[in-house]
C-alpha cells in the first residue's frame, strides 16, 4: 500500500514504455508500484507521473494476482476525500490493454488534501477492492 | 510602573486578618484595573503589529497561487486563437450592438471594460433581469469551464450563448451572418480567417467562427501582477526586504487564507480557483418557487449543447473534462468557483450577486448555516469559521491585494 518510490519517479523515460505484453507483475525499474492485499496484488502507474491538482491523467493497471488466479474482466476505479465527504467530479473510464491489464482515463483529483483511491477487481462471480491514499500537496 | 510594584511588595503584610484580606483583595482589584489600563494600548499594538510567520506547509501553500502571470497556449479547440486578425475581430465584435436583435446592446453591455469587464449589478439585465451575475472576463484561457454553472466548456462556445439567448441578444445565426455580410471590412477579415465567403458560409458556421473570434479577443485580457504577487516572489527567494513591504494585515489575511480559513481548497493555484464547482450556502432560488440549479443543469444544458467539444466545431482539442464529467445529486446549487484575481474590483459577489462587498463575503463564510449545506450528502467543504472582526478585517486586507493598480 505504498505510492511510487522515488527511484520509480526518476524514471520518467520508463514511463513512457508500452505495456508488458502479458500479467506478469512490472516493478519499479519498469515504472510500475505496488498495491496488495492478502487475496490480490496489482501493478499501477500513472502518466502524467508526478500528480497534480485539477490535472487529469491516466492510470495503467495490471492486476498480477487475484484471488482465485483467475482473469479480470474489468475494473472500477475512484477516488474519495473522506474529510470533505465527496468523491472525484469525473468519471474515470477502463480499456482493457491486454488479460488483466487496463489503462483508466478521466481521473483528476480537483482539491488539495487526501484522496483514498479505490481499484475494483472485478470477476465474474466477485470483486476485490485495494485502496491507497494519496496526500496531494497544493 | 516600579511604584505600582513597590506598593505590591509593601501590601505582602496585610494579609492577616479578614479586614485586611478584604483591602487587599480591594487593592489587588485596583491593581489589576491599573494593570489592564497601563498594558492595554501595548497589547492592542502588538496583536496588530506582529509579522506572522508561516510553516513550511504555510510557505510551500503560499508559494503555489504564483507565479503570475501564467504562461498560456493558444485555445486548440479554436483555429484562430492567438491570431491577431482574429483578436482584431473580435474586439471589434465585442462593441457591436449589431449581435443584438434590436441593436441596443453588445457583450460590452455587461461586461464593460471600464468596470473590470463586468456591469456592477447584482444580477445583470438583459431584455428581462438574469437569474446570475455577470462573471467579470479576465484570464479566460485557464478556465477549464465558463459560465456559472459550467454549461461551456470552451470560450468560443460561452461565448455564442447570449447571442443566441431570448433573454439576452435574441438572435439567430441567419439574422447574425445576414446583418455582417453587409459590413466591408468584416467580411475581408472574415474570409482571411475562415477562407470563405461570409455572405455564402452556412449561418451555423458563421455563428461560430464570430464566436470564436470574440474569444481569440476575449482570450488577451488578462490582470496585471499584484502586491500578493510581489509577495509571494520574494517569499520564494527569501527576499525580507520585499516581504516587508507587504502590508501586516494582509500577510495575517494571507496566513488565515491558507490555514483557518481553508480558502485555498478551492480557490487554488495561480488563477486563484480549482476551477472547479461547489456549494458555499448561497440561496440558489432564482425567484420564489423557481430554484437555479447550477452545476447540475450546467451539465445537463452541455451534453445537449451541439457546440461542446465533443462536437464538429472543435478544431483539435483533447475534451477530456467534457467526455468525462459526471452529474451528481451534489451538484445542486454548486456553482463554479470564481478565481480571486481583481476580486476588489469585481463586486458584487456570488453567482446571484447577493454580496455587496468583500467584508460581506467574508462575513459569510465567517457565519455560514452548516445544517443547510450538511443536510444530506453535501460535500463537507464548507463550515463556519467563526472568524473575529479582526482576521475578518485582515482576510479582506489580503484580499484587496489581489488586485492590480
Amino acid at each position: 500500500m505504498t505510492g511510487l518510490p522515488p527511484a520509480a519517479l526518476a524514471l520518467s523515460a520508463v514511463l513512457l514504455a508500452p505495456l508488458p505484453s502479458s500479467a506478469a507483475c512490472p516493478d519499479a525499474a519498469q515504472g510500475f508500484a505496488r498495491l496488495s492485499t492478502p487475496e490480490a496484488e496489482i501493478a499501477y502507474r500513472w502518466q502524467p507521473d508526478g500528480l497534480k491538482v485539477g490535472q487529469f491523467f491516466t492510470m495503467d493497471v495490471i492486476a498480477c494476482r487475484t484471488p482465485d488466479g483467475g482473469a479480470v474482466q474489468t475494473i472500477i476505479v475512484d477516488a474519495q476525500m473522506p474529510a470533505h465527504g465527496h468523491g472525484m467530479n469525473y468519471r474515470p473510464t477502463a480499456v482493457a490493454s491486454g488479460p488483466s491489464q487496463f489503462r483508466v482515463s478521466g481521473l483528476m483529483l480537483h482539491m488539495p488534501g487526501r484522496w483514498r483511491m479505490t481499484v475494483d477487481l472485478v470477476q465474474s462471480d466477485r470483486r476485490t477492492q485495494l485502496t491507497h491514499d494519496i496526500d496531494l500537496k497544493p | 510602573m516600579r511604584a505600582l510594584a513597590n506598593r505590591w511588595y509593601s501590601l505582602s503584610p496585610l494579609f492577616r486578618g479578614e479586614r485586611a484580606r478584604v483591602r487587599g483583595r480591594r487593592l489587588l482589584r485596583r491593581l489589576c484595573v491599573c494593570l489592564i489600563v497601563a498594558f492595554a494600548p501595548s497589547v492592542a499594538a502588538t496583536a496588530s503589529d506582529t509579522t506572522p510567520t508561516f510553516t513550511p506547509e504555510e510557505r510551500a501553500a503560499i508559494l503555489s497561487h504564483g507565479p503570475w502571470p501564467k504562461q498560456t497556449a493558444p485555445d486548440p479547440s479554436n483555429r484562430v486563437s492567438g491570431n491577431p486578425a482574429a483578436v482584431a475581430l473580435g474586439r471589434q465584435l465585442f462593441f457591436d450592438p449589431r449581435l443584438s436583435s434590436d441593436q441596443m446592446r453588445s457583450c460590452a453591455t455587461c461586461h464593460d471594460p471600464a468596470r473590470s469587464f463586468a456591469d456592477r449589478r447584482d444580477r445583470s439585465q438583459g431584455h428581462e433581469r438574469l437569474d446570475r451575475n455577470a462573471i467579470a472576463l479576465a484570464n479566460l484561457r485557464l478556465n477549464r469551464w465558463y459560465g456559472w454553472s459550467g454549461a461551456a466548456d470552451s470560450l468560443w462556445a460561452q461565448s455564442l450563448r447570449p447571442i443566441l439567448d431570448a433573454k439576452e441578444f435574441g438572435m439567430t445565426a441567419p439574422m447574425l451572418r445576414d446583418r455582417l455580410a453587409v459590413d466591408a471590412e468584416t467580411t475581408r477579415t472574415y474570409h482571411a480567417l475562415f477562407s470563405v465567403d461570409l455572405a455564402n458560409d452556412v449561418p451555423e458556421r458563421v455563428l461560430v467562427n464570430l464566436a470564436k473570434a470574440l474569444a481569440a479577443f476575449q482570450e488577451t485580457i488578462v490582470t496585471q501582477r499584484t502586491a500578493f504577487d510581489d509577495f509571494r516572489d520574494a517569499l520564494e527567494r527569501n527576499d525580507a526586504a520585499g516581504m516587508a513591504s507587504y502590508p501586516l494585515p494582509a500577510q495575517r489575511g494571507l496566513k488565515l487564507f491558507v490555514g483557518k480559513g481553508r480558502c485555498m481548497v478551492c480557490h487554488f493555484g495561480a488563477n486563484f480557483t480549482n476551477g472547479e464547482f461547489d456549494d458555499v450556502g448561497v440561496p440558489y432560488f432564482a425567484e420564489p418557487g423557481r430554484v437555479d440549479s447550477g452545476r447540475h443543469g450546467g451539465i445537463a444544458t452541455l451534453r445537449d449543447n451541439p457546440f461542446n467539444l465533443l462536437g464538429p466545431y472543435n478544431d483539435g482539442a483533447d475534451a477530456t473534462h467534457t467526455r468525462h464529467v459526471e452529474t451528481q445529486h451534489r451538484n445542486w446549487g454548486e456553482f463554479r468557483v470564481p478565481s480571486l484575481r481583481n476580486v476588489a474590483r469585481t463586486a458584487p459577489y456570488m453567482h446571484n450577486g447577493s454580496r455587496a462587498t468583500l467584508a460581506d463575503v467574508v462575513r459569510h463564510y465567517s457565519e455560514v448555516d452548516s445544517e443547510r449545506l450538511h443536510g444530506d450528502d453535501g460535500a463537507r467543504i464548507i463550515r463556519a469559521l467563526r472568524l473575529t472582526a479582526e482576521e475578518r478585517a485582515d482576510l479582506v486586507a489580503f484580499l484587496e491585494t489581489l488586485s492590480s493598480e
